[in-house]
């Protein structure tokens, strides 16, 4: 089945393994709620995804991007895009809600920690669907 | 029409053999570009390659 896969295709499936193994233990069990954890969050994706792109690299003899590639990756991109605006938006108006009405104390860290979470994770459920639509995109008609 | 495989045609058109597959599947309306050069490859007229169905009678 993976000789039937481009290059692009392998790269995103590997990404997309990489993104919900780093980040879904981290969202779902949410547990350690600390800078440290975030930091060391990024560092193991940054890993992973050298890991795993060098691999595909090498397994892959043809990695050539055409036009198609190409235009499965606006389209990503405009899904992430848009993604990331609306929680942008929905947050912060729940952020201005929860101000105007006494709800929130900016003076307690853990309320740091928290915003850091949400907008963090913001970030995270847009680049995820940018690479779902692009998935999908190779696997249905354009 | 010159007999050729995907992986040919595709290297000789410049794009992937995963492209070709899609145009063969009609999942995939490949630039003016690419569609000439293919029916360049193929020794054919480009409308001997590809031809346009509107959606609702295919």
């Amino acid at each position: 089945m993976l000789t039937s896969l481009s290059y692009r295709e392998k790269s995103l499936y590997a990404s997309l393994v990489a993104e919900l193994v780093v980040y879904g233990p981290y969202f779902v069990l949410h547990r350690q709620n600390t800078v440290n954890h975030v930091a060391g969050m990024i560092i193991a994706i940054i890993v992973l995804q050298i890991i795993l792109q060098s691999a595909i690299a090498a397994v892959t003899r043809n990695r050539v991007t055409d036009e198609r590639d190409r235009l499965i990756e606006l389209r990503g991109y405009r899904a992430g895009y848009l993604t990331l605006a609306s929680l942008m938006v929905l947050g912060l108006g729940l952020l201005w809600f929860h101000a105007t009405e006494g709800h929130l104390r900016l003076d307690n860290e853990r309320a740091g920690l928290h915003f850091l979470s949400a907008f963090f994770g913001m970030l995270i459920i847009a680049d995820i669907v940018k690479t779902a639509t692009q998935i999908v995109g190779y696997r249905t008609a354009l | 029409m010159r007999e050729i495989t995907q992986q040919e045609l595709a290297d000789k058109v410049g794009v992937t053999r995963q492209t070709v597959i899609a145009m063969e599947q009609d999942k995939y309306s490949p630039s003016l570009e690419t569609a000439f050069k293919v029916a360049m490859v193929l020794g054919v007229p480009l409308e001997q390659c590809f031809q346009y169905v509107p959606r609702g009678k295919r």
